[in-house]
């Protein structure tokens, strides 16, 4: 069994690394800002991403079919869809906040995949006949590689409202046991602060109206990331959702089912549509699209976790209790 | 359009501006001045040189592909603005026409801009999202027993939700409740009304070119920047080289790029109708049926298609007649099937094949409009021979076990086949592919596969398992609605790809020797900056020497 042998030793290889790379962005976001740690942190993910993309390779080798058949699978898809993310704004600059975001999503998916409740199905299984179809390819990747991006874009606008909520917070008396919690913040937002810009700022003004001009910078930047990755993950869910849809017109008979995965695939399509929109308009734009995001991050783990454990309906492919 | 030359300019305060606390101060060299080029310094003659550019908005806009760098004048210019987008900007110009005409009118209008309210249309979204969801959690299309049982009025859900609720509410059978439809219905009309109350103006709009003639317009802009010892000519140029349309006029310069990433949403919106309007096609003009046919026997398509809706119009392809030549199931080695596959042949009237086509999941057949889908199997009959007797075809009947394995079943008596309890052979099977067998006693026998030919003898007789029958389940359907809807799914795809397209404008202005720029775009926001810094790291600067620079300033000013 090479292949199981294979498998385990880069799961666990990745799992210990972004494990490490964790810790790292924990030292680094809390207590100090070192060159040397963060370059290190970025190898790592890049090694993680390689046996993810490993593993999957070695899964489709051997099993002969696109590794996208059942829960385990698409588990395994999605952390590597969240190491892509990582990996794309990693080449552009420095971008520490997504990766300090997206290092946990890789660890949680990796590591409820791997997890105990799973095992019974780390043994690939065969296609059942509705899913041997080129359809597959197309809309599992589109689908994960949606919902990786919408959960990350939906995590930085939960980060938006922790911010801005602890601002609120701030102002109440019983507060000032919360202030440790502050301070971690206070450093997420200093490390934003260009060196030269750092200078001028504590030059120019007082320290508490420059924490609030970086507060909103800092803000107002996670909030375009998370517009920007939001809208790529609109795309790909909206090119899974109609590809699932010509698929199943091909073989269920009819390209809508109100079947509870589809259903809730265009429930978290029509969350995700209300965030574009609600940008559009000045008045209502920030907390408000945050708030309708972060709706939509819970609504996607109802969709791709939510309806698999309960197995129903035409998807049960991928429930827990296959077989 | 020419005629609505309509300064606004004042009125485009940016409300998108947060910060630009580091704005650079223009700054002016007196050693080093403006040195235009020698076409340049000749403001009388007007030059034009085009060069082409591959702008990807599919013809949507009329502008000319070249890009025009000219004195000539401009297209009428007006802001294009962002205020347009909030709706209800309806241009209103009804002067008074008397009469029912024009109340009609009016009210239309007043319908148009109160659905193209986009805090209606998000709460229509939400809406539907909420019913949607509500709709897997309440069990759809069960006997009213089972609401009674699940929802009883002694014990509410939540306190006050009964199936009292649920059957006045029809949410039974939520995805064709009136009040679900209806919303799905007030949506359509909110995409339309919005569509063309607010984006086909928006397309108007953004057709024109606008140029800024103040510099402090310009530097109010989301990203702006002061160029000193540099030419407007040159950064139209580079600007053109990153693939903006770039248009100057005197010492004003107007760039965009990506402005079909604008337009598209306009397309997602009518992609959207026309999926609905497929999707209502669909609903109300489809025959649906499906039937479960043993290898061997014929249907007639019409007596299993049943019209769905008032506009289900039968047509002459329901006359043919089916045959199903072969029913068959390939599989895996470890003895999971892996496909089910039908030989179908169709017969016309008058009983000559006209088509003939194995079917298997995902792979239907399509004939005059009908698709004939394999979805279901079952085991019809058993052919055994009894003491080289027969063969007698058992049929077999579908047993219901836990889990949701299928398992099938048949008994042969042996003995007194009269006597109140009779005993016989059991067989069982799961596949086509293997018999199990139980004697008298409900002991375990042996396992057969069809084909082998190889006896087995139980209770002293001998039994040869010859062949398994098997029933293919077939779904049949005709949908007018699925070219439509395919159209709106295509169009959907392309134009949400569109989308992600960011619509970037940048205006500039030739200051002295110093060259003002400033840029917004619609979507790229954190990417536009870094973008624009490495243009502008392209712009030459001008070294001089100052016969000519004293001839330039006298010009410009």
């Amino acid at each position: 069994m090479i292949f199981s042998t294979l498998e385990h030793i880069l799961t666990h290889i990745s799992f210990s690394v972004i494990s490490i790379v964790i810790s790292i962005h924990l030292i680094t976001l809390l207590v100090n800002e070192i060159v040397g740690l963060y370059d290190l942190s970025k190898k790592a993910m890049i090694i993680t991403f390689f046996c993810v993309t490993g593993l999957l390779i070695t899964r489709w080798f051997f099993s002969g079919h696109l590794p996208f058949s059942d829960l385990y699978e698409s588990l395994i898809f999605l952390s590597w869809g969240f190491s892509i993310f990582h990996m794309v704004p990693c080449f552009k600059k420095e971008k520490n906040l997504l990766s300090t975001i997206i290092a946990p999503s890789v660890i949680f998916t990796q590591g409820f995949a791997t997890s105990g409740l799973l095992t019974k199905m780390h043994q690939s299984v065969i296609l059942v006949p509705a899913l041997q179809s080129h359809w597959l390819m197309m809309h599992v990747s589109m689908m994960i590689l949606g919902y990786a991006a919408l959960l990350c874009g939906s995590l930085l606008s939960v980060a938006i409202l922790v911010i801005t909520f602890q601002e609120v917070i701030q102002t109440l008396p019983f507060t000032k046991n919360l202030d440790s919690l502050n301070k971690s913040f206070d450093f997420v937002e200093i490390k934003y602060m260009n060196m030269n810009e750092r200078n001028n700022v504590l030059r120019k003004t007082s320290f508490s109206s420059s924490r609030n001009y970086y507060r909103s910078q800092f803000i107002q930047q996670l909030d375009r990331w998370g517009y920007r990755i939001i809208s790529l993950g609109f795309l790909f869910l909206t090119i899974g959702i109609l590809s699932g849809a010509v698929w199943a017109n091909e073989a269920w008979g009819s390209y809508w089912n109100w079947d509870p995965k589809e259903t809730w695939a265009f429930i978290t399509w029509t969350i995700f549509a209300i965030y574009l929109h609600t940008r559009k308009k000045k008045k209502i734009e920030g907390v408000n699209s945050s708030i309708v995001a972060s709706i939509g991050f819970l609504i996607i783990w109802i969709c791709y976790l939510g309806i698999n454990l309960l197995g129903i309906g035409l998807h049960s492919y991928g429930s827990f209790t296959s077989n | 359009m020419m005629s609505l030359r309509n300064p606004m300019m004042k009125n485009y305060s940016n409300q998108c501006l947060l910060k630009t606390h580091f704005l650079k101060v223009p700054t002016f060299h007196p050693f080093f001045k403006f040195n235009t080029y020698p076409y340049a310094s000749n403001r009388t003659q007007t030059l034009s040189f085009t060069i082409n550019c591959n702008l990807k908005n599919k013809g949507k806009n009329l502008l000319s592909q070249k890009i025009v760098l000219s004195e000539a004048s401009p297209p009428p210019l007006t802001q294009d603005n962002d205020d347009i987008i909030n709706g209800g900007n309806v241009p209103v110009s009804s002067k008074n026409k008397k009469g029912l005409y024009g109340v009609v009118n009016k009210l239309t209008k007043k319908v148009l801009q109160i659905l193209s309210n986009l805090p209606l249309a998000i709460g229509e979204m939400f809406t539907i999202a909420f019913l949607m969801g509500l709709g897997t959690f309440i069990d759809q299309g069960q006997k009213p027993e089972f609401y009674f049982q699940n929802y009883p009025e002694d014990h509410p859900v939540l306190g006050f939700f009964t199936w009292r609720w649920i059957f006045f509410l029809g949410f039974d059978h939520m995805y064709s409740a009136p009040i679900f439809l209806g919303m799905l219905a007030l949506l359509g009309a909110s995409l339309i009304a919005c569509t063309y109350t607010t984006q086909l103006p928006l397309i108007k709009v953004s057709k024109r070119w606008s140029f800024m003639h103040s510099s402090e317009a310009i530097r109010k802009q989301e990203f702006s920047e002061s160029l000193p010892r540099a030419s407007i000519q040159d950064v139209g140029t580079i600007l053109m080289g990153a693939g903006y349309e770039v248009f100057l006029k005197g010492p004003t310069l107007y760039a965009f790029r990506g402005l079909a990433g604008r337009l598209a949403p306009v397309g997602v919106h009518i992609a959207l109708l026309l999926i609905m309007g497929g999707g209502t096609l669909s609903a109300a003009g489809s025959f649906r049926g499906s039937v479960t046919v043993p290898q061997g026997l014929n249907f007639v398509v019409g007596d299993v298609l049943g019209p769905t809706g008032f506009l289900s119009i039968p047509t002459d392809a329901f006359n043919t007649e089916i045959h199903v030549n072969r029913f068959s199931m390939d599989y895996y080695e470890s003895g999971e099937v892996s496909q089910f596959r039908t030989d179908l042949s169709l017969l016309n009237m008058d009983g000559k094949e006209v088509m003939r086509k194995t079917i298997s999941v995902n792979d239907p057949l399509r004939y005059g409009g009908i698709t004939i889908y394999q979805t279901d199997w079952s085991i019809s009959a058993l052919q055994i021979l009894k003491d080289n007797e027969g063969p007698y075809n058992l049929a077999m009947a579908p047993l219901k076990i836990n889990g949701d394995k299928k398992l099938y079943g048949t008994f042969l008596p042996v003995g007194d086949i009269n006597s109140p309890d009779v005993k016989g052979i059991s067989m069982l099977a799961r596949d086509l592919q293997s018999i199990v067998l139980y004697d008298k006693e409900g002991k375990f026998a042996g396992v057969r596969r069809p084909n082998s030919k190889l006896p087995i003898n139980i209770d002293g007789s001998e039994i040869v398992v010859v062949d398994a029958i098997g029933s293919s389940g077939l779904d049949l359907k005709t949908d007018p609605g699925v070219p439509v809807v395919y159209a709106g799914f295509g169009a959907l795809m392309l134009t949400t790809c569109i989308s992600y397209l960011s619509h970037s404008q940048i205006w500039a202005l030739q200051d002295g020797t110093t060259v003002v720029i400033g840029g917004k775009t619609n979507r790229a926001k954190l990417e536009f900056p870094d973008e624009m810094n490495l243009l502008l790291d392209k712009i030459p600067e001008i070294v001089e020497s100052s016969s000519l620079s004293k001839k330039t300033d006298s010009m410009v000013s």
